[in-house]
């Protein structure tokens, strides 16, 4: 084989680690600018707030601002958006979002059920500013921002 | 409250982040450290594809004559071994055995990758450029080798001959050989390589530096330099009464005389007789320590550093302590066991006035046009014993050859002062081993010769005669 | 999935830096093979390439707003790999592998589509548990069971379409434990409770799955698969430590596989020979024989270096079966410790990719499920790794989307396309 072919093999084999490296670190960038956007979107200020009206000893404090997303899951489990460590409330209680303009409150099929304004709704109802939304032995307040 | 899923996410994440990285280090432990050491592993395919498909350099006698050329085959190249005696030292080159002797000790160097030339190593990857091979000369004379074959004959053992003012190794036999030609070939290979390695004489083993075996009456000579070098005179006579026992804590143990004798010995007469009772005293009074001192100071018990693998010996397998062990380690058994290699390298340094030498069997690395490339001349090993002490050994090892009734007389070469020593060492089952250490001519020493003949009925006897041929044909190059 | 196309500009830059990789590997690979860089050598990549652009515009069109990183990295890796193939083994496996890989675009698309609701997945655990046992086992039946170099771990039709059910299992196993343990971790994770003066960790509930994993692993010993035993006690222990958070519970895992593997060892030869291979492959008796392999793949990775000895220049292909268990070592003999270094970055990239959207997964079971199918590509990677690298005894199992194979290939897309699933649901559950 003559050198200049030899070479130009050469030129090709460290180009391919070259963009071997490259991909990398573009792949890497990726990844870290995804985390930071999910991240920040984590962090964003709450659509909604539940405020905490009623509760029971080893609860949530009265007063205190739970902050709700677009789509929130409430429940026992901690994997919860917000979690209610009652064991009144099943592991997966119930879900409030906002979706079509307007505020849901939806259960999830709870052991007690889901308590609005004092009455036990069968599956999704509309949720207004101030309404009392009963989750076991934990009473709050919807607070619609803005 | 159990822990939520995303902190055992985060931990198990973690933990494989650190497996990652562990095994990359493993990696690169393989592909940066240990690289080089793998890439000469002698069964190392890219190493022996070079070996088919390119011709590798010659291994040269002394006077150019060629020991291993590569030949053309249907589909490549494959080596031609020359002399067959030569076969555990030139050893052989072969795609499906690797290589062996000097083939791997100068393996790069022969496919054109010396390390004096590093460019060719970083041509050969990156440029695909088949670097010209180098040949590899030795100090090996054709005529010296052949005749210390001959004159070893059919019989199991070794010779070696070095040149005392170099350490180059001049010709080494050891029997049983083997045709390293039929191994090199693909066409006979398997079957060699069978037949090589059922035969219970171990030819691959290089006896002559492998082989280790009690030295007998040869190790006298370091007797005699330990007890030179802690004060004892050579001229001083001792009272030698056959049997002896220094005292009656030896039990069964006694010193015998080869000859039964009665009488006042000094070194001299004591080197001619090879008397067995005069060096047990003069070991003893020099005491264990010092003996196995000077045993180290002249290599035994440390490897020979040479380009092939060579033995380490001993002097004795714990401490030199015990009587009865110092007097028989004192005239050459024991637990002593030496390999002729290295009984070549203390008659070498008797022979140049006391410094070891380091033994080396090429001499140079030449390039595809014949200039060197560079030259191999490892230096001495160190200064072992005085220049005074080795000519005193010097001269009792002439009378040891040239007086009347000397042990070593089969020795004699008409017209030149051979100064040698036989030894017949005691092997725990059959006949002695039979050995000659010699050097010729004594005033000038150009050759040096170690003999050693396995299981032979009248030991040094046998040996001397091989010796004398051997130097013969080495004085006359 | 919404109909309406999504822009989707972060995968396909990256797809471009893959179509560049892979082209580069082609052209370095066939130009030292045939001496001379010409267009023919790229109708394989070219082919590939396009396989790669439909399975991105399948996304686009469908809407898809998921994670964009996932599939320009596995297509990436696929890539690599058949350039690998194409180097190391015969033509008639290239095609295979081509063929294989449309299989498997086809298998992700087809697993971006059903089921509708992944989390319905859940409600069936045992139904999958008793297919996963049952595709175990069919390699075992007469007709469709194949075995191959002394296993019997295939299932085929006719000459061509062989594949590996335990790669398929593992994907079921991983939704069964995901579901399983969902409902059941916080019994699991209990302190323990104290009967008497006894101290007893909730193991009776952990009685189901143990009793499933005991299966899997009968079977697999059963089938001497020694690689796949391995990973499925690894995912095994893996999610209940996910589940329960309980270092106890691998721990014990450990102690029990230890214990096991020593025990093995003595009672099967074929164990104890892996073994004695892995301490002294360079030992007289075993270097031609048992060991050929692994010295091999050392003598390549000794001949690595820092940049390789260039894409075509090394001899991998002396490694026996090169282009399935020892992909990793060629590469790495021919882009040096560099491109080993970047390759198993890339691996790493993946893992992170899925395990961060397991950690955003809204439920518990959708966490667990992509954590288990990430750390299922992670653990295969580092167990064959460590192999080739004799950290490890090897255990024929295959380096995901690199190493040649229709079965690990389609399996790992699949899994994939959960991935991208799960994130896919998190997006919509959590906003943006």
């Amino acid at each position: 084989m003559e050198i200049p072919f030899q070479i130009a093999l050469w030129g090709v084999r460290l180009a391919f680690l070259l963009v071997l490296y490259l991909f990398l670190i573009r792949a890497f960038g990726a990844l870290w600018r995804a985390l930071r956007a999910e991240g920040e979107l984590a962090a964003r200020p709450a659509a909604a707030y539940l405020v905490v009206q009623t509760s029971y000893p080893q609860g949530p404090r009265v007063s205190e601002r739970l902050p709700l997303r677009v789509v929130s899951a409430i429940g026992r489990d901690a994997g919860n958006d917000v979690v209610i460590n009652d064991e009144a409330a099943s592991a997966r209680h119930a879900l409030i979002e906002h979706s079509d303009g307007a505020w849901w409150v939806a259960d999830q099929g709870s052991t007690n059920g889901t308590l609005l304004n004092g009455a036990r709704i069968a599956r999704r109802e509309r949720l207004r500013d101030g309404d009392l939304v009963e989750i076991g032995r934990v009473g709050m307040r919807f607070e619609a921002a803005r | 409250m159990i822990r939520p899923v995303a902190e055992n996410i985060r931990a198990l994440t973690l933990l494989i982040a650190l497996a990652f990285m562990v095994t990359s280090l493993g990696v690169g432990y393989w592909s940066l450290v240990e690289g080089a050491e793998l890439s000469r592993d002698p069964f190392n395919p890219r190493l022996l594809a070079t070996l088919r498909d390119r011709p590798r350099g010659a291994i040269l006698a002394a006077d150019g004559t060629p020991l291993a050329t590569s030949v053309r085959t249907g589909d490549g190249y494959r080596r031609h071994y020359a002399e067959r005696s030569l076969a555990q030292v030139v050893g052989y080159a072969s795609a499906t055995f690797g290589t062996a002797g000097l083939e791997a000790a100068y393996g790069e160097s022969l496919i054109g990758r010396d390390a004096a030339d590093p460019l060719s190593q970083w041509r050969a990857r990156y440029l695909g450029e088949h670097p010209e091979p180098a040949a590899v000369r030795t100090a090996i004379v054709p005529a010296v080798q052949r005749a210390a074959a001959a004159a070893l004959g059919g019989r199991r053992g070794a010779v070696i001959v070095l040149d005392p003012r170099t350490g180059a190794v001049l010709a080494s036999v050891s029997q049983p050989d083997y045709q390293a030609d039929l191994i090199a070939d693909p066409a006979s290979e398997a079957v060699a390589w069978e037949q090589v390695n059922a035969n219970e004489g171990r030819p691959l083993i290089d006896r002559a530096r492998l082989g280790l075996y009690p030295p007998g009456s040869a190790f006298k000579l370091v007797t005699a330099a330990a007890a030179l070098e802690s004060g004892i005179d050579p001229k001083a006579k001792l009272r030698v009464d056959d049997p002896y026992r220094a005292d009656p804590s030896w039990g069964q143990y006694a010193v015998r005389s080869p000859s039964q004798a009665h009488g006042d010995f000094d070194m001299a007469l004591a080197f001619q007789r090879s008397e067995n009772i005069y060096f047990a005293k003069i070991g003893l009074q020099v005491g264990g320590a010092r003996l196995a001192e000077y045993a180290a100071r002249l290599g035994i018990g440390a490897a020979p550093r040479c380009e092939l693998e060579a033995s380490r010996g001993q002097i004795a397998t714990g401490q030199l302590d015990r009587p009865i062990l110092v007097a028989d380690t004192s005239f050459g058994q024991g637990e002593l066991l030496v390999s002729p290699l290295q009984m070549a390298l203390v008659a070498a340094t008797v022979a140049r006035g006391g410094s070891l030498p380091t033994p080396h069997y090429a001499t140079a690395v030449l390039d595809a046009r014949g200039d060197v490339l560079r030259l191999v001349e490892p230096g001495a090993a160190g200064q072992a014993v005085r220049p005074e002490t080795a000519a005193t050994i010097a001269a009792a090892r002439v009378a040891a050859v040239e007086a009347p009734g000397a042990f070593a007389a089969g020795a004699r070469i008409p017209g030149v002062h051979v100064a040698g020593k036989t030894g017949t060492a005691e092997t725990p089952s059959g006949a002695p081993h039979g050995w000659f250490v010699g050097f010729a001519p004594a005033e000038a020493p150009l050759a040096v010769v170690a003999v050693l003949i396995e299981n032979s009925p009248r030991g040094g006897e046998d040996a001397a005669p091989v010796g004398a041929a051997v130097l013969r044909a080495a004085l006359a190059r | 999935m919404r109909l309406r196309p999504a822009f989707r500009g972060t995968e396909l830059g990256l797809l471009v830096w893959v179509a560049l990789l892979v082209a580069l590997g082609f052209a370095a690979v066939v130009g030292a093979e045939t001496e001379k860089l010409d267009a023919a050598s790229l109708a394989v990549p070219l082919a590939y390439l396009s396989v790669a652009l439909a399975l991105h515009l399948f996304l686009v069109a469908r809407g898809f707003r998921g994670d964009q990183l996932l599939l320009p990295l596995a297509l990436g890796l696929t890539g690599v790999g058949l350039v690998l193939v194409e180097r190391l083994a015969p033509a008639a496996l290239l095609v295979q592998q081509l063929t294989w890989t449309i299989v498997g675009a086809g298998a992700f698309a087809a697993a971006m589509l059903i089921p509708r609701d992944l989390t319905a997945f859940a409600r069936y655990k045992y139904t999958w548990a008793i297919a996963g046992i049952v595709l175990l086992l069919s390699p075992l039946l007469p007709v469709i069971g194949r075995e191959i170099n002394g296993a019997r771990i295939w299932i085929g039709l006719g000459d061509i379409l062989n594949f590996q059910p335990a790669e398929g299992v593992k994907i079921l196993l991983v939704i069964f434990f995901a579901s399983y343990l969902e409902e059941n971790r916080e019994l699991l994770a209990r302190p323990p409770q104290r009967l008497g003066p006894f101290a007893i960790p909730p193991l009776v509930y952990l009685v189901p799955i143990v009793l499933m994993w005991a299966l899997a692993m009968g079977v697999m010993v059963l089938q001497k698969d020694l690689g796949a035993t391995l990973i499925f006690f690894g995912i095994f222990l893996a999610m209940l430590y996910l589940a329960t958070g309980r270092a106890t519970y691998p721990a014990l895992g450990l102690v029990f596989f230890l214990a096991g593997a020593f025990v093995m060892a003595r009672l099967f030869a074929h164990v104890e020979a892996r073994v004695d291979i892995w301490l002294h492959p360079f030992a007289e008796e075993l270097r031609f024989g048992p060991a050929y392999q692994i010295v091999q793949a050392l003598f390549a990775l000794g001949n690595a270096g820092l940049l390789g000895a260039g894409l075509g220049g090394g001899m991998p292909e002396r490694i026996p079966i090169v282009w399935s268990d020892f992909v990793f070592a060629a590469f790495t003999e021919e882009t040096g410790f560099a491109g080993a270094l970047a390759l198993l970055a890339l691996y790493l990239v993946l893992v992170f990719r899925g395990m961060s959207i397991a950690l955003r997964a809204p439920t518990p079971f959708l966490q667990l499920l992509a954590a288990g199918l990430s750390f299922t590509l992670a653990f295969q990677t580092l167990v064959i790794v460590a192999g080739n690298a004799r950290l490890i005894p090897l255990t024929g199992v295959t380096l995901p989307f690199l190493s040649y194979g229709g079965s690990s290939l389609v399996t790992n897309f699949v899994i994939v396309a959960l991935l991208l699933r799960v994130s896919d649901i998190t997006r919509r559950v959590r906003g943006g």
